[in-house]
């Protein structure tokens, strides 16, 4: 596995506008910075939120997840995450937790969301910074040109509307089996599979 | 070394953010030993914000962003964040340190459970623990809907291989399968049943993976 520690140079010039933006907030508590992130990213999560029915918190996510990004911006290593990458993650976080406060009855669960999803860069088990995650959210970005409008529409039903593969087959009233083989066809161009062994 | 991992699909709908906690479970248990699962939800959280950032946007106020700075003002610096202490094992915190003193049931044979679907309130997943005794068998059984497993200690067989700690299977109703525990520890999984679709009459036999 490369490690970019060996190639700092290089390294630097990997870095998204955003990731920059992100370390200042981080490193220096930067506010205008912040504001940068907030017109850029804030359009994004407000969708985020109205999509996947939890229209009227929408507002309230948006400002979770900002007032949290001001919080763990110290934690935030662009070596171990694009902003988009780590600030999505945040968003996918605040949304589970705000079910799970709705939906919460008296039995506490001794399990925190985070012990379930966890954020890049604040896994102690991550010391290794391999290229291969910070470039996959570029490539990502280029080969999702290249895929068919039916499989983006899967995709895009399964990370913003939060439907399972199940909810989506029924909505697009199309097989189960369909839903699957578009989703798997799209993930093998964003070489996501790998080795998936048990296919 | 982990042999069986989630697949792809699976995988995708835990980055999402869409499986019940008793799945992210048995997917975050399998992801803390397998760095090669790891760097495959990396990527799938890389096509979630590409995804995020290629919607339709909505625009916001700009008095939301003065409520924000309003809030952060608020925090007394001393809860701004400093490095959190590490967190425990998820499954220590789930399940203690000691999986062979709990509170096991004996079942026929080799076979032991123990049912943990009440700490999990509020969803209709069945989690059980099950317990084959070293180099004991299960009787041969198929499946009623679809069963995440995680191999939490020691190993079994079955006509589909080895599965080791911490590998990752999903059984269906198709598969029919008889395990063995390996000789040495006793093997230990964390089952997640997921409540089948149509549910009539009053079902009340105990959902028991390896006896059915």
């Amino acid at each position: 596995m490369t490690t970019l520690d060996q190639k700092p140079s290089r390294a630097e010039g990997r870095k998204d506008p955003w990731s920059l933006l992100l370390e200042k907030v981080g490193k220096s508590q930067d506010r205008q910075a912040y504001h940068a992130l907030f017109e850029h990213f804030a359009p994004q999560l407000k969708y985020y939120a109205m999509a996947n029915g939890m229209a009227s918190h929408a507002e309230e996510l948006v400002q979770e997840v900002f007032v949290s990004i001001w919080r763990r911006s110290c934690l935030y290593d662009w070596r171990k995450a694009a902003a988009s990458t780590w600030i999505f993650t945040i968003a996918r976080n605040q949304r589970i937790d705000m079910l799970r406060k709705m939906q919460r009855t008296s039995a506490e669960m001794p399990i925190e969301t985070e012990d379930l999803w966890q954020i890049p860069g604040e896994d102690d088990n991550q010391p290794v910074t391999s290229l291969h995650r910070l470039m996959s959210e570029r490539r990502v970005r280029e080969s999702l040109k290249h895929l068919p409008e039916e499989q983006i529409t899967v995709i895009a039903k399964v990370y913003m509307e939060n439907k399972s593969h199940q909810m989506v087959a029924n909505e697009l009233d199309i097989p189960l089996g369909t839903v699957k083989s578009r989703v798997r066809l799209a993930l093998n161009k964003l070489k996501v599979i790998l080795q998936d062994q048990n296919v | 070394m982990t042999r069986h991992h989630p697949d792809s699909l699976i995988l995708m709908e835990y980055s999402a953010g869409n499986l019940s906690e008793a799945h992210a479970v048995c997917i975050r248990l399998h992801l803390d030993k397998c760095s090669h699962c790891r760097s495959r939800v990396d990527s799938l959280d890389s096509l979630g914000a590409v995804m995020m950032e290629q919607q339709a946007q909505v625009s916001v106020s700009e008095s939301m962003f003065d409520s924000i700075l309003a809030r952060i003002d608020q925090q007394p610096p001393e809860v701004m964040p400093e490095p959190k202490p590490p967190r425990q094992d998820l499954l220590t915190k789930l399940l203690g340190n000691d999986l062979n003193g709990l509170p096991w049931k004996k079942q026929l044979g080799d076979v032991s459970l123990l049912d943990i679907t009440e700490r999990f309130p509020g969803q209709k997943d069945r989690v059980v623990l099950q317990k084959l005794c070293a180099g004991g068998k299960a009787p041969v059984h198929t499946h009623r809907g679809d069963e995440t497993t995680v191999v939490l200690q020691g190993a079994f067989c079955d006509n589909r291989g080895v599965f080791n700690q911490w590998d990752f299977v999903v059984l269906g109703q198709e598969d029919e399968h008889k395990p063995v525990a390996l000789e040495g520890d006793d093997c230990i999984t964390l089952s997640v049943l997921s409540a089948p679709l149509k549910l009539t009459g009053t079902f009340t036999r105990l959902l028991n993976p390896f006896i059915r």
